[in-house]
């Protein structure tokens, strides 16, 4: 036992001291680039990549340029400067046709410069690759700590494993200490007809053993029944149903880093029964200018070209080549079942993550709760009735305070259980 | 107190034939094998453990077999550039108009789904009718054609234009005809292409011919004072009706404003005033109009024209020869009617449906005696619903058929099917040297022509109309061309060398013409519909005509109908004349009165059939005239004239489509020309051939066992005791409960039905077809009486002595023939849908809870968890309630209906489509009213009254269905239910229904 503790001791220790040693690597390395990162993602690129012209210039080596204080006030508000005369201001403004840079007055000092810092390490970035390189040595990383997460989880596991096989074998040794201490003749017996015949032997005895068998056919049934019986519940139900989509829009990217409101694209949820997958000319309306070329040696992504594919774009109009985009549908519900989002989203005002789960950390979107109707009535007896402010349920609520005073007023207290509420 | 009066549904009942008594006990339509199961062999037979195992094994595996199939993958495919109107999930609403109807079109995702009445309209049309509801199914008809065609092979616009254009300035050089042969145009844009075309082209000439004719009105009206046109007709202001064979509720011009007008004057609202319309009908057949009437006498054909002369000189004093010296019963109420016109002066109306010159000048003569003109009949604000002109359509006959003729358009026109003489059509279609279709499909007409220009649906096209003066509607597109067609006015602007789009053609006309002086744009048109210029002050008019002329005229065309047996020939109120043939909605729509599907048929008179030899179902040959001649089942009509027989025109189309091909007989052939105008009183010899066809009707279907469904009274009773007849006086029953009271806190959706409002014209059946996705059957499946309609229109005789209302005190069973007057019989329609009752039977029964009761008071249907007991079938006591026997919208025995890709896209996406093994029934709309409810919580507002309302009473032209709140006071139905006329049917059996019905008045002399 005193191995095996100071196996796991160790192995814990060696755990806990890789993954600090890790964590503080990055955090080390990447605490400014990586705010700067999501910043310059939010706010810069629909105009500015790091080595290529888009709308406005190439930001590759803009500190060596530029005083960082001069910096800061220039992305705090451009115009400001040009108007007061600054003269580096005027001349850049000029020589850029004029254009007006958005101002950001929103942004602190240290966020323009985890910005600047961003943009100084993609320009770091061996030549070649330009600043790209940054990208999918990046995305390298990031899948490496996927793989490390599922390295140490396979680690652990196989410890645990072995721990396991260890233990075990300390057992039968032991319980064949006993057999031998207190039956010598069958050990004879056992020793000359070999370790196979033995182990059989065990097998063969303990199964005359009608208690163990029985216990272990009731065993065996309950795991069967237990087994069976989840399965078939769960027949029809997908949770978890990930299916591969046709492009592979990142929610974690556009909800959760961008922060673009769900109703930005899935506008339907607050007018009408179907929250509806938006059209492609609603990616357009920001995907004309971002096309994430900074990590494609200036190439569109290639996620991003499908869109443009799907409309025949060719950088100025739509074509007359348009394949519509087959995405596969994640939440199925039965033709039978009504679903209405605005009903949900406007008037219960029910968060989309109440049903969806975490979707802006959903890289790829999977189907989270089991749309069972058992969840739906659940959340039904559970929910109560937003109704302030609502002239249409005065006259339930009244009607329902006079019969059951001070109940908790649910969807299910106004019918929201019977048949005609979503079959029909 | 109740009334005692017996009804029945049918000579079956009537008479209690051995197959109605035996169907009427048994439990299900179809008899079950529980006698082969309960036989002693049945019983001994034993199942060796060996052969259950094997099944049981057999089953098992298969069912985990059909368990592996993977779930489908379903694709989510968004619109690439999404117009901006469109979102889906949400209905879009777009005003247009068919048949100068003014409609609301409600589209999904692009896809009109239903026809709804404009309800901002303003004059016109408080609903619509069934063909207009069924309208939409025509857009998705598969039969239609893909493209422009020549000689049955594929060709592009460019060739075909081409092809014209070469013919018409040929034509046009060598002074040679073009003829454009259409259907009554009236919209004032298609009139004014033509006449560019015909600018282009002097040669060329508009010939408008109707299938059914109205010409013999407007030539009469020439004759009668100078103005050839077709009046427009004021039901609403007239207190007296007499109609001479004019089915004007149903088919006879514009039926459905009649009905408004006349139901304005009937309804419960009207009531309340204490006044009441009275209406005389003298026909032959028994029409819809003919069964709302208040004294109904059955004529001849040959005796119509007789009765209006009988008439005029009831009314001025006159005494014109050839008078009804037969028919003792016509005479007497021609004596009482004339009496009430000449006292209604004014407020009177004498309408004829006939198309003769002669009977239209007549009843001009007796509506001018009456002061009619300026009143009840304006002749200054006329309608152009009907332009046709008969007389036009034979001079291009003789002129095509002399070669004059050597280009002809076919708009909208199907002669080769629907004029009398074929042969002379398809002979002058030889002698023309390029003719061209404009037809959809390639019907009776274009199969000959040289090339179809195939048109588009109402549905995709621009255009407006004007049914009278004044008053324009506009039509607008709802979806992109299905398919590679062209309107036709786009054709005709492209063919007359001009290259503007049709669009802006029809905007710059309206702008130029319609919309100038006015203050309003394009714009508003579009999203209003309609135009509306108001009416012109109505003048009196004197009658110039010759009246000794027309009642000679009368009696020799009497005297020509006076032999064999005569035969009327009219429109069945859903196929009408059989330009919709090919939609199953409206061949599924029950004859208000027969309550056949599917087919017509030769209605006689139960007596006359009886010595004729002819049975019900009995095949019958009937030769016309021209020695035409048709096999068809015979149907026994009670109240059908004796000696006469009717046979409805617009069936037996042979190149409609898949529904529509072969359905009934073409009995347009029995048509005739006389003094210019088509007839459609003609007569045949009838023979009975053998065989025998059974006729795929509704009625019998359910049986009310005697039960006091239907309450009814006299005006004369209702105005000393409003509650007359409708069994709401002395005391009731004691009730006992097995249930608590239902409590209804929130809403509590109810329906009134007005027995005295309603014609039974079937429009609320095909609006809740579309709306609530009810599957059509067929024609055999309507014969094991599984028709679907959730909402069914019962239609119960009962006897009428010179009339007098009679009581029949016995019962049914033991009436004796004698007693049985079938000549004279009067009709109640009665509006039967799930009555949603608080303490219903069926959801008692069910095994399953799949029928429930809701906290506002419906009934509710979770069709995924039927199984299909039918348990709550039988224990409906309405027999409102349906079964699927098979999936109709995915089962190639039911090919002419949705079983195609294409054609399912009608259907309504809020409703489930049904499968097969699975009851439905009357849902009250639920989808309408949770989307109401939804609408008023997002916008956190109350429900106001109006805001829901379910599909059949949006469709009732006659507002005799009312839906809405009960817990709301102020609302319609809550205020129509404390009328004293409501009762609820059955309510001695205490189900406690929720739709109540009020009581049919009647308006009889007399009384």
């Amino acid at each position: 036992m005193r191995n095996i503790s100071l196996l796991f001791r160790s192995v814990v220790k060696s755990l806990i001291l890789v993954s600090v040693l890790s964590m503080a690597a990055v955090s080390a390395h990447a605490q400014d680039a990586k705010e700067g990162k999501t910043l310059f993602q939010q706010k810069c690129t629909s105009c500015h990549a790091i080595d290529k012209v888009v709308v406005g210039p190439a930001l590759k080596d803009v500190s060596k340029r530029h005083e960082e204080e001069w910096l800061i006030k220039w992305i705090r508000n451009s115009q400001a400067m040009v108007a007061a005369g600054d003269e580096q201001a005027v001349a850049l403004f000029e020589g850029h046709n004029n254009l007006v840079m958005t101002a950001f007055p929103d942004l602190s000092d240290d966020q323009i410069k985890n910005i600047l810092t961003f943009i100084d390490e993609s320009s770091q970035a061996p030549a070649g690759g330009g600043t790209e390189q940054g990208a999918p040595g990046a995305a390298a990383a990031d899948s490496g700590n996927v793989s490390n997460f599922m390295l140490f989880g396979l680690l652990a596991v196989i410890v645990i494993a072995f721990v396991v096989i260890i233990v075990l074998n300390r057992v039968i040794k032991t319980l064949e200490r006993i057999i031998l201490n207190k039956n010598i003749v069958i050990e004879e017996e056992d020793e000359e007809e070999g370790e196979g015949k033995n182990y059989f032997e065990t097998i063969k005895k303990l199964a005359k053993n009608k208690k163990l068998v029985f216990f272990f056919v009731l065993g065996l049934v309950a795991f069967l029944g237990s087994a069976g019986w989840k399965t078939l519940w769960n027949v029809g139900v997908h949770e978890g149903y990930k299916p591969v989509q046709p492009i592979k829009f990142s929610h974690q990217l556009h909800a959760g880093v961008n922060q673009i409101e769900c109703q930005y694209c899935h506008s339907g949820a607050f007018k009408s029964k179907n929250a509806s997958i938006p059209s492609a000319n609603v990616c357009m309306n920001c995907h004309k200018y971002v096309t994430a070329s900074e990590k494609y040696n200036g190439e569109t992504s290639p996620e991003i070209q499908k869109i443009y594919n799907a409309l025949d774009w060719d950088g100025q109009k739509y074509g007359p080549n348009q394949r519509p985009i087959q995405w596969v549908r994640i939440h199925n519900l039965p033709d039978f079942a009504y679903f209405n989002h605005s009903q949900h989203v406007v008037v219960a005002g029910v968060e989309c993550q109440k049903c969806h789960g975490p979707i802006e950390t959903m890289d790829e979107v999977y189907q989270y709760s089991p749309l069972t109707m058992k969840w739906c009535v659940n959340c039904h007896r559970e929910t109560e009735v937003n109704h302030k402010d609502n002239a249409y349920y005065d006259q339930l609520i009244a009607a329902h305070e006079k019969l059951k005073e001070g109940d908790k007023i649910t969807a299910a207290s106004l019918g929201g259980l019977e048949c005609g509420k979503c079959h029909y | 107190m109740d009334s005692n009066k017996k009804y029945w549904k049918g000579l079956e009942e009537l008479e209690q034939t051995p197959a109605f008594v035996k169907n009427s006990k048994s439990e299900f339509a179809e008899s079950l094998p529980i006698e082969n199961v309960l036989t002693e062999a049945g019983l001994s037979t034993k199942t060796p453990r060996r052969d259950f195992l094997k099944a049981l094994g057999f089953g098992l595996g298969a069912v985990s077999l059909a368990a592996c199939q993977s779930t489908p993958v379903h694709k989510s495919i968004p619109y690439l550039i999404k117009p901006e109107e469109v979102t889906p999930g949400i209905a879009n609403y777009y005003a247009s108009s068919y048949n100068g109807q003014s409609i609301l079109v409600k589209t999904r995702e692009g896809r009109p789904i239903l026809i709804e009445p404009n309800p901002k309209s303003i004059g016109i049309n408080r609903g619509t009718d069934a063909g207009t509801q069924a309208s939409v199914l025509d857009l998705y008809d598969m039969s239609k054609l893909k493209g422009p065609k020549a000689k049955g092979s594929d060709i592009d616009w460019e060739t075909a234009d081409a092809q014209i254009i070469s013919a018409l300035n040929a034509a046009n050089s060598s002074g040679k005809q073009i003829r454009l042969v259409a259907s009554s145009i009236n919209s004032p844009s298609s009139l004014a292409v033509i006449a560019g075309f015909i600018a282009k082209y002097p040669t060329a000439k508009l010939v408008e011919v109707d299938a059914v004719s109205y010409a013999g009105i407007i030539k009469a009206n020439q004759a009668s004072f100078g103005k050839a046109a077709i009046p427009h007709y004021r039901f609403d202001k007239a207190d007296v009706i007499v109609s001479v064979g004019a089915d004007f509720l149903g088919t006879w011009l514009a039926g459905e404003e009649h009905t408004q007008q006349y139901a304005d004057n009937r309804g419960y609202k009207s009531l309340e005033n204490k006044k009441m319309s009275r209406h005389v009908q003298f026909e032959t057949g028994l029409s819809m109009t003919g069964a709302n009437a208040d004294a109904r006498v059955a004529v001849k054909p040959s005796e119509e024209g007789a009765v209006l002369i009988s008439l005029y000189n009831a009314v001025t004093g006159a005494s014109l020869a050839g008078g009804l010296s037969t028919n003792d019963k016509a005479q007497k109420v021609i004596g009482l009617a004339a009496k009430e016109l000449v006292n209604a002066r004014g407020r009177a109306l004498v309408v004829t449906g006939s198309n003769d010159v002669a009977m239209q000048a007549l009843t001009n003569a007796i509506n001018a005696a009456l002061g009619s003109y300026g009143s009840t009949i304006d002749l200054d604000n006329v309608s152009y619903q009907y332009k046709g002109n008969d007389t036009d359509f034979t001079a291009f006959l003789n002129d095509a058929s002399a070669g004059q003729v050597d280009v002809a358009f076919f708009l909208n026109v199907n002669p080769v099917y629907d004029y009398f003489d074929t042969e002379k059509v398809k002979a002058a279609l030889g002698k023309i040297k390029l003719k061209v279709s404009f037809a959809d499909r390639e019907d009776e007409t274009a199969e000959l022509v040289d090339l179809i220009t195939p048109n588009h649906n109402y549905l995709e096209s621009w255009g407006d109309s004007s049914v009278r003066d004044g008053y324009y509607t506009i039509v607008q597109p709802t979806i992109n061309p299905v398919f590679n067609t062209r309107q036709a006015e786009q054709s005709l602007l492209i063919w007359s060398g001009n290259t503007v789009a049709y669009h802006d053609f029809v905007k710059d006309n309206w702008e130029k013409n319609i919309l100038a002086g006015t203050a309003k744009t394009w714009k508003d048109v579009l999203q209003a519909g309609f135009e509306y210029k108001g009416d012109k002050p109505a003048q009196a008019y004197t009658f110039t005509g010759d009246v000794n002329a027309a009642a000679t005229s009368i009696v020799n065309t009497n005297k020509a109908l006076a032999k064999d047996v005569e035969v009327q020939l009219y429109q069945s109120v859903a196929i009408r004349d059989g330009k919709q043939g090919n939609n199953a909605y409206l061949h599924e729509l029950p004859d208000p009165v027969s309550k056949v599907t599917w087919d017509n048929y030769v209605a006689i008179a139960p007596k006359f059939a009886e010595s004729l030899g002819l049975g019900e179902n009995s095949l019958v040959k009937v030769t016309g005239e021209n020695g035409y001649t048709i096999e068809l089942p015979v149907l026994l009509q009670p109240g059908q004239a004796q000696g006469t027989a009717s046979i409805a025109v617009g069936y037996g189309r042979t190149k409609a489509g898949k529904a529509g091909n072969e359905v009934g007989k073409n009995a347009y052939p029995f048509a005739k020309l006389v003094n210019g105008t088509l007839q459609f009183s003609s007569t045949a010899k009838l023979e009975k051939v053998s065989g025998i066809y059974e006729l795929a009707q509704t009625q019998t279907h359910h049986t009310i066992e005697g039960r006091n469904v239907i309450r009814e009274t006299s005006f004369k009773d209702y105005l000393h005791d409003p509650a007359h007849g409708s069994g709401n006086h002395g005391e009731k029953h004691k009730t006992y409960d097995l249930w608590n009271k239902f409590e209804s806190p929130g809403h509590k959706w109810v329906m009134a039905i007005d027995l005295n409002a309603c014609t039974g014209c079937g429009a609320c059946i095909v609006a809740c077809n579309v709306e609530n996705n009810v599957p059509v059957v067929g024609r055999d499946e309507v014969r094991r009486r599984r028709e679907m309609h959730w909402l069914r229109i019962d239609r119960y005789y009962s006897f009428e002595h010179d009339g007098e209302q009679v009581t029949e005190e016995k019962e049914l069973a033991r009436l004796s023939k004698e007693d049985a007057n079938l000549d004279n019989v009067s009709v109640v329609f009665q509006p039967m849908l799930c009555q949603h009752c608080d303490h219903a039977p069926c959801e008692t029964v069910c095994p399953v809870l799949a029928t429930v009761h809701s906290s506002e008071g419906l009934n509710h249907m979770a069709y995924n968890r039927c199984f299909g007991t039918r348990y709550c079938a039988n224990n409906c006591p309405y027999k409102v309630r349906r079964f699927n026997w098979f999936n109709y919208w995915n089962d190639s025995r039911f090919d002419n209906y949705l079983n195609n890709e294409f054609t399912q896209l009608v259907l309504n996406p809020d409703v489930t489509s049904r499968s097969r093994g699975v009851m439905e029934k009357c849902s009250m709309c639920i989808q309408r009213i949770q989307a109401g409810k939804l609408k008023a919580k997002i916008e956190k507002r109350k429900l106001k009254d109006g805001d829901v309302n379910v599909a059949c009473a949006a469709a009732c032209s006659a507002n005799a269905i009312i839906f809405g709140d009960l817990n709301d006071p102020n609302s319609e139905v809550s205020k129509a239910l404390k009328n004293e006329r409501v009762y609820y049917v059955l309510e001695e059996i205490n189900v406690q229904p929720n739709i109540g019905y009020m009581t049919k008045v009647r308006n009889t002399f007399g009384a």
